[in-house]
C-alpha cells in the first residue's frame, strides 16, 4: 500500500458548509441536497460570473483546504465523474439547432475547467491533473494525487473531488447517490496530519453499496475514527487504513 | 498494518519505464509500418473537407478514413467513434498485451487514457435525434459520452481489473497519461499500464474552436508568416508501458500550469518554458543533449510565438524541431500521445546510431518575427541518436513536456 498524510480537509454541500456542520452530519447522515451553490466570494467578480455550480463548489473546497501561503504552491488534482457535461449538453442542444457556440462557454466546458479557474484564481502555476473514472472517480483521483506526489515528493497535492447532478437529458441513464458536493484533501508525503495507507483491497468482503458519493463516504470514515475503509466495486476494491 | 508493506511516494522515482509497444491510428494510416514512411515524406495528402461539422463551413480536417473495428456487442454501451479508434490502436499490440497479462495477471495491468472529446460525436447524434423525435437515440448510453467511459472501455475490452481512469486536461491529456503511467509503475500499484489517448472529430470541438477563431481554412501552417490557425485531426495512440529497463524509455516529465487564461497561452511562454526545464531536470539532461523536439506547433499565431520564445530561452542552440500538425492535424486530447508516438517511431527506426527526423510541414515562409528555431527541412535530417522531447500545451493553461530515449 502507499502511505500519504492528509494534512487538512474541507467539504461543501448545500447546507453543509463548514467542518462543524459535517461533524454533526456524520452522527446522523442524511441524503445530500442537490440544489444550491456557495457564494465563493474569494473569487474576483469576473471569474465568479463564469463559474457554474460545480466550479463554485470545487473551488470553495479547494480554497477552504489551503492556507494562504499554500494556495499558489500546491500541485492539484481535480476529479469529477461528470465534470461540466451539463454545460456541454447545453452546447450540444445549440448544435442540434445549428446555433453558434459562445467561445467563452466552450472554453469553460473542458473537463479541466475547474483546474484552469483554480490556477488563475490562486495564481498557481504548479502541476495539475483532471481525471474521471465513472463510479471510481474518487479513488482514482486519490491515486492520481499520489502519482503527483511520486514525481515531486516534497510538494503537497491538493485533491479536489466534486460533482453536481446530471441534467434531466441524461440523468435517467445513470444510477448514483444524490446530491451536489465537493471535497478537498491536502495530501503530503509526511508531516502534521493523519497518515493513511491506500491500495487495492485484498480481502474477500465486497464493498457495500454506497449511499453517498464515495468522496463523502470517505469523509464519514475519516471523521469516524474507524481503522479502515473499503470502497469501489468487487472488481476494483480500494482500501484506506489509518497508520497511526 | 506493518510499515514494511507500505511504500512512500518518491521512494522509487528513478524506476525505469519502458514504452514497450505502440498501436497508432490517425489520418496518415494505421500502424507504424504505414505511418512512418508518410511522416518521413511529410505527406500532406490526407486532409479532407467536411461540411457536416460546422454550419455553412466546409471545414478542412485530418480525418481517419475507412471503417473502424466494430465494438463487441457485450460492450455496446461504449460503442462510439472515439473508442473504435482506441480499439484500432489496441488491436495492433494484442500479442504483447496478451503476453503481459499472462505474466503479471489481470489485476496488475492498469489503464490510463487521455481524451478531450470522449464519445461526444455520438452524443451529438443522440441529441439531434432527441430534437427530432423527443427521445434520445436508443443506441445511446451515457458511458459513450463520459470521460471515464474511454478507460472503462479499454479495461473491459481487455478484461483488465487494475486501476483504470481517464485524464482530460485538454490538449495535454495524452502526454499526461504517459506521465501517470510511469508514476503508477513507480508506486507499484501495477506491473504494466495500457496508456495513451484518443480524440475524434466532432461538432463540439469543431464549432468551439471555430468560435474562438483559431481554425484555419487551409492546412495548418505552423511558424509560417502566413499561419492562420489550426487544423483539427483525430486518432489514437496507445502504448504498453512496463518497468523494463531496455527499449525506449520515458525518461523525463515536466508539467506546469499558467494562471493566465482559460483559452489562450501566456504570450511570454513562461508555462511552456517551465515544462521543458522541468522535463530536462527530471531526465538529468542538459538542453544541448536533446536530439529532436516535436513542437506543440498548432499554427495559431499565439501558440507558435510563445512556444518559439520559450524554446529560445531554454536552448541556447535550438535542437532540430518540427511540428507534425501539418501532417495529422491537431488531435487535441490525443495529440500528446500521438506525438510521443512519433518520437517513439523516430527512436525505434534509428539506423546505426542515427535518427531520421520528421520534416516540419509548412509553406517554407518562416515568420521573421519568431525567434529562429532549427526546423527539420522538407528533405528530412539525419542526426546522431540522443534523447527526444515533445511539447503539449492545453486549454486552461495545462502544459506537459516529455522526453523519450532509446537505450543502446
Amino acid at each position: 500500500m502507499i502511505a500519504a498524510t492528509v494534512r487538512r480537509w474541507s467539504a461543501w454541500s448545500p447546507g453543509l458548509e463548514d467542518a462543524d456542520a459535517w461533524s454533526n452530519w456524520c452522527t446522523a447522515p442524511t441524503e445530500l441536497v442537490s440544489e444550491g451553490r456557495p457564494e465563493a466570494r474569494f473569487l474576483p467578480a469576473m471569474l465568479r460570473r463564469r463559474c457554474g455550480s460545480l466550479s463554485r463548489i470545487m473551488l470553495t473546497a479547494a480554497f477552504d483546504c489551503c492556507e494562504e501561503a499554500e494556495i499558489s504552491e500546491v500541485a492539484t488534482v481535480f476529479a469529477s465523474r461528470h465534470g461540466n457535461i451539463n454545460e456541454s449538453i447545453d452546447l450540444l442542444d445549440r448544435l442540434a439547432e445549428r446555433q453558434p457556440l459562445s467561445p467563452t462557454v466552450f472554453s469553460h466546458t473542458v473537463h479541466n475547467a475547474q483546474a484552469g479557474l483554480f490556477s488563475i484564481a490562486a495564481a498557481n502555476r504548479r502541476a495539475s491533473s483532471s481525471i474521471a473514472a465513472q463510479q471510481d472517480s474518487f479513488a482514482c483521483g486519490y491515486l492520481e494525487a499520489l502519482t503527483l506526489l511520486e514525481r515531486d515528493p516534497d510538494r503537497p497535492v491538493l485533491l479536489v473531488v466534486g460533482d453536481v447532478p446530471l441534467a434531466p437529458t441524461f440523468a435517467p441513464l445513470v444510477e448514483e447517490p444524490a446530491g451536489s458536493y465537493g471535497l478537498g484533501l491536502l495530501l503530503a508525503r509526511d508531516g502534521e496530519g493523519t497518515e493513511l495507507a491506500f491500495g487495492r483491497h485484498a480481502g474477500a468482503d465486497e464493498p457495500e453499496a454506497a449511499r453517498w458519493p464515495d468522496a463523502i463516504e470517505f469523509l464519514r470514515w475519516y471523521l469516524s475514527g474507524e481503522s479502515s475503509l473499503v470502497l469501489g466495486s468487487a472488481r476494483r476494491p480500494w482500501k484506506w487504513e489509518r497508520l497511526q | 498494518m506493518s510499515a514494511a508493506n507500505v511504500i512512500r511516494p518518491g521512494e522509487h522515482s528513478k524506476a525505469s519505464c519502458s514504452l514497450a509497444a505502440l498501436g497508432i491510428v490517425n489520418a496518415l494510416g494505421r500502424g507504424p509500418e504505414e505511418i512512418w514512411p508518410r511522416l518521413l515524406a511529410a505527406d500532406q495528402g490526407h486532409f479532407c473537407r467536411r461540411d457536416d461539422l460546422v454550419p455553412d463551413r466546409d471545414l478542412l480536417v485530418a480525418a481517419v478514413s475507412g471503417s473502424l473495428p466494430e465494438i463487441p456487442s457485450r460492450l455496446k454501451r461504449y460503442a462510439c467513434r472515439n473508442n473504435a479508434l482506441l480499439m484500432a490502436a489496441l488491436q495492433q499490440i494484442e500479442k504483447p498485451i496478451a503476453d503481459i497479462i499472462d505474466a503479471v495477471g489481470r489485476s496488475r495491468v492498469a489503464v490510463v487514457i487521455g481524451s478531450s472529446t470522449s464519445g461526444v460525436s455520438d452524443a451529438e447524434a443522440a441529441i439531434r435525434h432527441q430534437h427530432e423525435t423527443g427521445e434520445l437515440a436508443k443506441a445511446f448510453y451515457y458511458d459513450q459520452l463520459e470521460f471515464g467511459g474511454a478507460s472503462s472501455f479499454v479495461s473491459d475490452l481487455l478484461r483488465l481489473d487494475g486501476p483504470s481512469y481517464a485524464i482530460s486536461t485538454a490538449c495535454s491529456s495524452g502526454a499526461r497519461a504517459l506521465a501517470t503511467a510511469r508514476s503508477l509503475l513507480a508506486l507499484d500499484v501495477c506491473d504494466a499500464v495500457i496508456a495513451g489517448a484518443s480524440d475524434s472529430l466532432c461538432g463540439l470541438t469543431a464549432n468551439g474552436f471555430s468560435s474562438l477563431q483559431v481554425v484555419s481554412d487551409e492546412i495548418t501552417n505552423p511558424l509560417s508568416i502566413h499561419r492562420k490557425g489550426m487544423t483539427l485531426g483525430e486518432g489514437a495512440a496507445v502504448f504498453l508501458v512496463t518497468r523494463d529497463s531496455g527499449g525506449i524509455q520515458l525518461r523525463g516529465v515536466g508539467e506546469s500550469t499558467e494562471a493566465h487564461h482559460m483559452s489562450a497561452p501566456d504570450p511570454e511562454g513562461c508555462g511552456a518554458e517551465q515544462a521543458m526545464r522541468d522535463a530536462l531536470k527530471d531526465a538529468a539532461l542538459e538542453p544541448a543533449q536533446i536530439a529532436y523536439l516535436n513542437l506543440h506547433g498548432t499554427g495559431t499565431p499565439l501558440n507558435d510565438a510563445m512556444e518559439c520564445a520559450a524554446i529560445d530561452r531554454v536552448f541556447s542552440n535550438s535542437p532540430p524541431c518540427s511540428s507534425t500538425k501539418g501532417l495529422v492535424g491537431h488531435i487535441l486530447g490525443g495529440a500528446g500521445a500521438v506525438e510521443a508516438a512519433f518520437c517513439w517511431l523516430i527512436l525505434s527506426e534509428r539506423i546505426s546510431g542515427n535518427l531520421d527526423l520528421i520534416p516540419h510541414a509548412f509553406d517554407g515562409q518562416l515568420d521573421p518575427a519568431l525567434p529562429p528555431l532549427r526546423l527539420v527541412p522538407s528533405e528530412g535530417l539525419r542526426v546522431p541518436a540522443g534523447p527526444v522531447m515533445t511539447n503539449s500545451f492545453g486549454f486552461g493553461g495545462n502544459n506537459c513536456t516529455l522526453i523519450l530515449e532509446a537505450t543502446s
